[in-house]
């Protein structure tokens, strides 16, 4: 896009060929990082949201912020659009600083609304996205955004008499109307069923064919497995564990064992059936395993001398503590 | 189309199609000078030189201004930020200070024609007379002077939720529009109100518009104090919008 060319003239760019064609956007061939969190702290008055968060994104994936509910994920979005700066630490986009990239019309956004349509009200649908056309530099045709978002049919409704599933819809059409190189999106399938989620997802995952970097914080393990090539789990602020949804899949999904015992050894329990990690706290053990019921009959077979044996369900919540505390052994996946 | 225009395009659009708007911002100060117009008799001369009808039309010009900045920016804005639009637009080009700024441009462009409106009537119904030149500057300088209204609307907006918006605007309106002298004389107030009248805005604007009638200097302290207005008013909303952002709701 040329307008890659105009804008990006701050940023460092090697031109070995000057004849060379312009980078397209579908493939930027500069090894800008589409986003990067160094050592990023953040407090609300004495709630610390961010403490020393460090990652960086790469372009063309899509990436999946997993955590819990007030894990510092709808933080770290704010920092990426530039509605709040960072305390400390610093934050790029797209090789820039980030209400910079918002300003040149790269990044688009669909933010929580909480109950509201996150839309001007009293107002038809396609005046809204004609506007927000014009606030970018070089727009997505309406018509082609409107497809993207399927929402023909929405175009003439006044945006107050839209349910919650259609709104949603239209503020995604409002994040790509203007043809983002990075598109954020801070739990954006809250208020869909699970229909409507599918469909989304499907919206998401053709947006991102087209090569561009979609960044989007959820709650949801299988959500974070399904659509991003890399999940980031983020827990009290900072980064537990990242890597492919298969590799945290197996770190968070399934169940948990506890008990206790006097020489747990630990190269055994690891090798036990269906196990995915050991923690060793002295005669704590803690065990992921998949299938936990082989898991127990494997002990039992060891004859591993457990007490009070627990098998912890497969709540989000536990696993997200559980990936804090162990986090010293939890060696960061390269980011591909 | 740029940005800019085309966002300031959207903003008075919206509101020129809202009917509950228009009906509250030109039906007020309408329907006041109306019932004012025949409470009282037509030869009454207050303020010195300027005649009751006159003089009415002034005030009303005057309550018409802060009735349509308080309107067009207060409920609607803080509406907007409820819903979660104003948030979304900060991640957009446009940068957020002209957010504020078209929201004050948009309530300025709503007020010129509700100045217009009142002088038509006053011109009629009213039986006002004046001079060619005299009608156009007033309209004029009573506009010209109604930024800090438009900027209170944006304040308010800014401040207030949206539950307890349309009760602030209209609290403000008349606790304004009764104290800054325009229902009633200042002249006529109690000393300790007068004293209070000479503090607030829309009795400065007022009497730009009476000096215009009376023939005499536009006075320096009214512009003064209608300037300060504003300078405090644009300040509160950039402590606000700073309190937001640490927050992290904005």
């Amino acid at each position: 896009m040329m307008r890659m060319d105009s804008e990006n003239d701050g940023l460092p760019q090697p031109r070995t060929l000057p004849s060379a064609p312009p980078p397209p956007l579908v493939a930027p061939v500069e090894p800008v990082p589409a986003l990067s969190f160094r050592d990023v702290s953040h407090r609300y008055r004495s709630h610390p949201a961010l403490d020393r968060l460090t990652v960086e994104i790469l372009r063309g994936q899509t990436v999946a912020l997993l955590g819990p509910n007030g894990a510092g994920k709808s933080t770290a979005i704010a920092l990426v659009l530039g509605l709040i700066s960072a305390q400390e630490g610093s934050v790029e986009v797209l090789g820039t600083d980030p209400r910079e990239a918002v300003r040149q019309g790269r990044v688009g956004a669909m933010l929580q609304t909480g109950a509201g349509s996150g839309l001007p009200p009293n107002v038809r649908v396609a005046t809204v996205l004609r506007l927000v056309q014009r606030l970018y530099p070089s727009p997505t045709p309406l018509d082609e955004t409107v497809r993207s978002a399927g929402i023909g049919h929405l175009l003439d409704r006044q945006t107050d008499r839209l349910s919650g599933g259609q709104a949603q819809l239209v503020r995604f059409a409002v994040a790509i109307a203007g043809n983002p190189e990075l598109l954020v999106l801070d739990e954006p399938t809250a208020a869909m069923d699970v229909a409507g989620q599918r469909a989304f997802w499907a919206m998401i995952r053709q947006f991102a064919q087209e090569g561009r970097t979609t960044v989007f914080a959820t709650h949801h393990l299988r959500e974070a497995d399904e659509i991003a090539d890399r999940v980031v789990v983020v827990n009290h602020g900072h980064v537990v564990a990242d890597g492919p949804g298969s590799s945290i899949k197996a770190k968070i999904a399934g169940r948990r064992i506890r008990f206790s015992c006097s020489m747990p050894d630990a190269v055994l329990l690891d090798s036990l059936e269906g196990v995915t990690d050991v923690d060793l706290q002295g005669t704590h053990v803690w065990l992921n395993s998949l299938d936990s019921d082989a898991t127990v009959r494997d002990l039992v077979r060891h004859a591993v001398q457990f007490e009070d044996l627990e098998v912890v369900g497969p709540d989000l919540q536990d696993a997200y503590v559980a990936l804090t505390e162990r986090r010293p052994s939890i060696e960061r996946s390269s980011t591909s | 189309m740029s940005p800019l225009v085309a966002f300031g395009r959207f903003e008075v659009l919206r509101l020129v199609r809202s009917w509950r708007f228009i009906i509250i911002t030109v039906g007020f100060p309408v329907v006041f000078y109306m019932l004012f117009l025949g409470d009282h008799t037509p030869s009454k001369a207050v303020a010195g030189t300027v005649p009751w009808r006159a003089y009415l039309m002034v005030s009303m010009c005057s309550f018409g201004a802060l009735v349509a900045g308080l309107t067009s920016g207060g409920a609607r804005l803080s509406a907007e930020r409820a819903s979660g639009w104003a948030r979304q637009l900060r991640v957009t080009p446009i940068p957020t200070w002209s957010y504020v700024l078209t929201k004050v441009s948009a309530s300025m462009l709503v007020i010129l024609p509700v100045i217009i409106l009142v002088e038509i009537v006053g011109a009629t119904f009213g039986g006002v007379q004046l001079a060619a030149r005299i009608w156009f500057e007033l309209a004029a300088v009573l506009w010209v002077s109604s930024v800090p209204f438009a900027a209170l609307g944006v304040l308010v907006g800014f401040t207030v939720n949206a539950e307890t918006a349309f009760a602030t605007v209209t609290g403000l309106m008349f606790v304004l529009g009764y104290f800054g002298g325009l229902f009633n004389p200042v002249s006529s107030m109690p000393s300790v109100l007068r004293s209070a009248a000479t503090a607030l805005p829309n009795y400065h604007h007022d009497q730009l518009g009476l000096s215009l009638i009376q023939g005499t200097a536009l006075g320096l302290e009214h512009w003064a104090v209608l300037v300060a207005y504003t300078a405090a008013i644009a300040l509160a909303v950039m402590m606000r919008h700073r309190k937001e952002e640490l927050k992290g709701t904005a």
